[in-house]
């Protein structure tokens, strides 16, 4: 009887969620979302002055603490925490069966290589997917449900964004979309990491530190660093924020349900998408050339 | 008989190593092949070949009269084995484990099927319990149930005893010869211990580093006339003269250690006791060992002689 990938992702998807590991993820996030939640609603309107103080004068009506403000600032302060999240499970896939012996027992079944690795890919993507979701229902629904809902108002270094509030909830449906990109690049990153080792430690640590080396490249103001800032991925990771940024007609006012720099989202996705093609590619043509001596 | 599997000219180089140096064996339908050797001898890096695991530098591999890399899925889909320790997924339940490994055979199997197989090697009663709180010889139990439950015509069963206490070993033993006797299955067993083999393979293959060093029929290989004995007495240098001018002159062998050692055949050996009392030889130890064993024993404590046993 042929495998087909359906059945192999299938039982991919039991193993991730068998183990206790999995769950680390949604329960460190949670806890997370949480405690600022809590701090912002205890000590939100603190914080909301602190913003407005950097800013001078400025006469704000409505609610400036609101749910899609509260979830913007989750999302910033989660940009290195769900990626190492991910790192967790992906870079332990394939170097994790390894460790534990049972990647021969895997291979040495009537299934090519190449199915494996690409089952084990998807069902991290699955396993990605889902964890993006639950952030999203905490970080978005929740906190709407919490602090209400209201107008946007962002803070860029050198202009003020304020965006309607029926004009929000489709920006952000658009970041998780972008943000998944994101984190399958990452878990793509791991997969191939993990492809070249036999223990998981090794993959997962050096994941996550390419992922910090690469981010703090992306930020030193330094030219030599600046040459190589387009070709990181961690540069285009960041660029779900551009969807909060709206174009503006000749009077310099904002026009709704638009976006500010669409090519360069897609510009951004499209370099994700080809880190991811290329990591995976490497995957499979590791693990099919491997010996399996572990 | 057909050949179930045959190799020819295989090797396996890593980093100017030779892990497998041309090796070539065949092995036929119905067969208890044992695969013996020490440690390292290269036995785990060919049956990891024969399962795709590890590709030959150089050689040719056919199972079932089909080339193993080019016709891979369709010829394992015929193989169940077990790898060294069989490590199995901890945080599973024995009968999840089965039912997973089962389904990356390509097979179903009902709850009923599952427990059946479970039950063949005593694991029916903690079919539930996580492999997390099995011991030692339950995973190596349950490793062979996983090997067995796509009923496989071939089973490769790499060191099946290691870690067994004497109770598990000889319920490995049994279960090998109720596969092969009412099952007939052809089955590959590596194992550094001769003694083990001797009581279930048919034909046996002796490698060392990585090198053919015999093959042949069990029943040749251990026929009874090719028996050693290793003598110990109170003085061996005055009964190693007194054997010397007796009928029994023709049985001595070369002295290797403070022992005294002879060949004969294996219903001699009363025959021998009964002479050393008649003859007030005070004897110490009298152990005897098959030939191949003595042969064996020499091979893995280092010492390489060219093989003269025949097919």
């Amino acid at each position: 009887m042929e495998h087909n990938m359906w059945q192999l992702l299938q039982i991919e998807l039991y193993k991730i969620f068998r183990r206790p590991r999995t769950y680390i993820a949604f329960g460190a996030s949670a806890a997370l979302i949480i405690i600022l939640q809590f701090g912002l609603k205890v000590d939100g309107s603190e914080y909301a002055s602190f913003m407005l103080q950097s800013i001078g004068n400025f006469d704000v009506q409505g609610k400036l603490l609101n749910g899609y403000l509260v979830c913007f600032i989750i999302l910033q302060l989660m940009l290195v925490h769900v990626p190492l999240l991910v790192t967790l499970i992906a870079a332990d896939m394939i170097s994790g069966e390894a460790s534990h012996g049972t990647l021969r027992m895997l291979l040495s079944k009537p299934i090519s290589r190449t199915s494996v690795v690409m089952a084990k890919f998807y069902a991290t993507c699955v396993y990605t997917f889902l964890l993006l979701v639950w952030v999203a229902i905490l970080a978005l629904l929740v906190s709407l449900l919490i602090f209400g809902k209201s107008d946007l108002f962002l803070m860029r270094s050198e202009y003020i964004v304020i965006i309607r509030k029926d004009d929000i909830f489709w920006r952000y449906i658009c970041a998780f979309c972008f943000a998944y990109i994101s984190l399958v690049t990452v878990a793509a990153l791991g997969f191939f990491l993990s492809s070249l080792a036999d223990n998981s430690i090794g993959p997962i640590v050096a994941t996550m530190s390419i992922i910090i080396l690469f981010t703090v490249l992306g930020t030193l103001n330094i030219p030599v660093y600046k040459a190589i800032n387009p070709y990181l991925f961690t540069t285009h990771m960041v660029v779900w924020k551009d969807f909060f940024d709206e174009k503006v007609n000749v009077s310099n006012e904002a026009i709704a349900g638009t976006i500010e720099n669409l090519p360069s989202i897609i510009h951004s996705l499209l370099v994700l998408t080809v880190y991811i093609i290329v990591l995976m590619g490497a995957t499979v043509w590791v693990v099919r050339k491997k010996d399996i001596l572990s | 008989m057909h050949p179930v599997i045959s190799v020819q000219h295989l090797s396996k180089e890593y980093k100017n190593i030779h892990a497998v140096n041309d090796l070539s064996f065949t092995v036929n339908e119905g067969d208890v092949y044992g695969f013996l050797g020490q440690n390292g001898a290269g036995k785990s890096t060919t049956i990891r070949m024969l399962l795709t695991l590890v590709r030959p530098t150089a050689g040719k591999i056919e199972l079932f009269g089909q080339n193993l890399f080019t016709h891979r899925n369709k010829v394992l889909r015929n193989i169940g084995a077990v790898i060294e320790n069989p490590d199995v997924y901890q945080y599973l339940s024995a009968c999840n484990n089965l039912k997973l490994f089962a389904r990356m055979s390509g097979i179903h199997p009902t709850t009923n099927q599952l427990m059946e197989q479970l039950d063949m090697v005593g694991l029916k009663d903690r079919a539930d319990d996580k492999v997390q709180t099995y011991s030692q010889g339950m995973r190596q139990r349950l490793g062979i149930a996983i090997a067995l439950i796509h009923d496989p015509q071939l089973i490769i069963l790499d060191e099946p005893t290691n870690g067994l206490d004497p109770q598990g070993i000889a319920d490995i033993r049994n279960l090998i010869l109720h596969l092969s006797r009412n099952k007939k299955k052809t089955l590959l067993i590596s194992s550094h211990l001769l003694s083990e083999m001797e009581q279930v393979a048919t034909r046996l293959l002796i490698i060392d580093k990585g090198k053919k060093l015999v093959e042949g029929n069990a029943e040749t290989l251990f026929d009874p006339a090719q028996t050693v004995i290793e003598l110990e007495t109170l003085n061996n240098e005055a009964a190693r003269i007194q054997l010397s001018n007796s009928q029994w002159q023709q049985a001595l062998q070369p002295q290797r250690n403070d022992k005294i050692l002879m060949k004969m055949h294996r219903d001699q050996i009363p025959e021998l006791n009964v002479w050393l009392v008649q003859n007030d030889i005070r004897v110490v130890g009298l152990q005897s060992r098959h030939s191949l064993e003595d042969y064996f024993l020499q091979v893995t404590n280092g010492t390489q002689h060219v093989a003269t046993f025949t097919n």
